[in-house]
């Protein structure tokens, strides 16, 4: 067969495999925590979740499209469902296709760039899958075994130090606007008593504003 | 503080570990079916077969670093919002600090913290329900529009793409600093994870893994393993 055509079959199959498992997905998501509701009668206040839907969307809701969007030329169609489907996508998904492309010679957008990421994805994935569940085992025994303070501080600290760290790696790239991303949360929680919505957008499209009159005036680049 | 103890064996049951199964098994089986796939077009086409298995081993040798990183992370996560739901999560679209922040912004909205006395089933359910509509954001975009998506790239790169990048970067510090900001604010420890955790980061990034670029994969781990460890110097 040419490789025209087994590339028509190959973005077609795609669709056909890609669209019905990460939509099924979004939906299983959501069995969990419908059985605790249920079975223990905690169902929460649909205005709290509402509540809660519109502050994670005011954080999140323009990486819905722009992660997608600017992934989208290092992934593929194929990589795209399966990253966005299996998560880790800028330090796992993305190195791998692109050292199994380097590694294998083929030129991006050939039919065989196009199965050799999808493959490097497919390895990758499973290794992670591999790392969850045994955390999930040998997890918890070490987790057992540690001592109490351990345990505590990573209760207490892990999100804290994770966050921090994240927010170290952003500063390294834009030291000038992190003080700004930081100060303006800082200052308005300590001094105001707005809602958290309103500071989450504040500190969001402030440090934007802040970067765009920056970018600008070339005070900043990329 | 019964509620507290309810709230860590609730989310440790059994059933829900099967109910997390469900959607781990879906990106499992999209994995599989993608990989058949890949073998049969590889075979009807003249392409030599050994690349597809070279391939997937690349894939599989390189992740174990960023993996070994999750692991170290998922037992954090796992303390917090139990082992189940951090094993669905992290299996999944959503890295630590994303499901972590969702996490957080539900318990905030029910006006409970998590981990504190407050923090009770409802403040749970809460929090997961947060955790899934956030992460169903990108699996529906990505659903219904990946096929667009090459005619969306097209237009947007015919934009400033230098500015485009600054975009993301300023977005992603706008709503780490806010995540920081509750640490900052709440005691010594916590403030203490924060400024450590990210020091730590900006001295591994910038001189060790220079030196041993391979150490970047291990980064996120290892300096939130540092914050951890000076606020438990700070406050135990």
């Amino acid at each position: 067969m040419k490789e025209e055509e087994l590339m028509k079959e190959w973005k077609s199959s795609s669709i056909r495999i890609g669209s019905p498992t990460n939509i099924m997905a979004a939906l299983t998501a959501f069995i969990p925590v419908i059985w605790l509701c249920s079975s223990h009668n905690c169902w929460p206040p649909l205005q709290t979740v509402l509540t809660a839907w519109g502050m994670v969307a005011a954080s999140f809701g323009a990486f819905y499209f722009v992660e997608p969007i600017s992934y989208y030329a290092a992934l593929g169609m194929t990589g795209t469902y399966l990253s966005f489907l299996s998560g880790n996508i800028g330090n796992m998904r993305v190195p791998c296709a692109a050292l199994a492309l380097d590694t294998t010679g083929s030129k991006p957008g050939t039919l065989q760039a196009e199965l050799v990421s999808t493959m490097a994805i497919c390895g990758s994935i499973i290794t992670n899958l591999i790392a969850t569940s045994s955390a999930v085992l040998i997890g918890s025994a070490v987790l057992s075994v540690l001592p109490a303070i351990v345990v505590d501080g990573l209760t207490k600290y892990a999100s804290s130090a994770i966050f921090g760290a994240t927010f170290g790696n952003f500063a390294i790239k834009y030291p000038k606007l992190a003080v700004f991303a930081l100060l303006i949360p800082v200052l308005l929680k300590r001094f105001t008593s707005f809602p958290p919505a309103f500071v989450i957008a504040f500190s969001v499209f402030g440090t934007l504003l802040i970067a765009r009159i920056f970018y600008k005036n070339k005070w900043i680049s990329s | 503080m019964k509620d507290v103890s309810e709230v860590q064996s609730v989310s440790n049951l059994p059933i829900i570990w099967v109910l997390c199964a469900a959607t781990v098994l879906i990106s499992v089986l999209q994995t599989t079916l993608y990989v058949r796939k890949c073998l049969s077009i590889s075979k009807k086409s003249q392409l030599d077969p050994s690349l597809s298995r070279q391939a997937f081993r690349i894939g599989m040798i390189s992740a174990i670093g960023p993996a070994l990183g999750v692991f170290i992370v998922m037992v954090g996560l796992m303390a917090s919002i139990g082992g189940p739901m951090a094993w669905l999560r992290l299996s999944i679209i959503g890295a630590a600090p994303t499901e972590l922040s969702a996490a957080r912004i539900g318990a905030e909205a029910y006006g409970a913290e998590l981990g504190s006395d407050k923090y009770t089933l409802t403040a749970l359910a809460v929090s997961w329900f947060t955790m899934a509509l956030n992460g169903a954001g990108w699996l529906l975009f990505t659903g219904i529009a990946t096929p667009s998506l090459e005619i969306l790239r097209n237009k947007v790169s015919g934009g400033d793409a230098k500015w485009l990048v600054i975009l993301s970067g300023a977005c992603s510090l706008g709503i780490f600093g806010y995540l920081n900001s509750g640490d900052i604010l709440k005691g010594w420890g916590n403030r203490t994870a924060v400024i450590v955790g990210a020091l730590a980061m900006i001295f591994l990034v910038k001189t060790v893994c220079k030196k041993f670029p391979k150490l970047m994969e291990y980064s996120l781990g290892i300096a939130m393993l540092i914050g951890i460890a000076a606020a438990i110097l700070v406050e135990p």
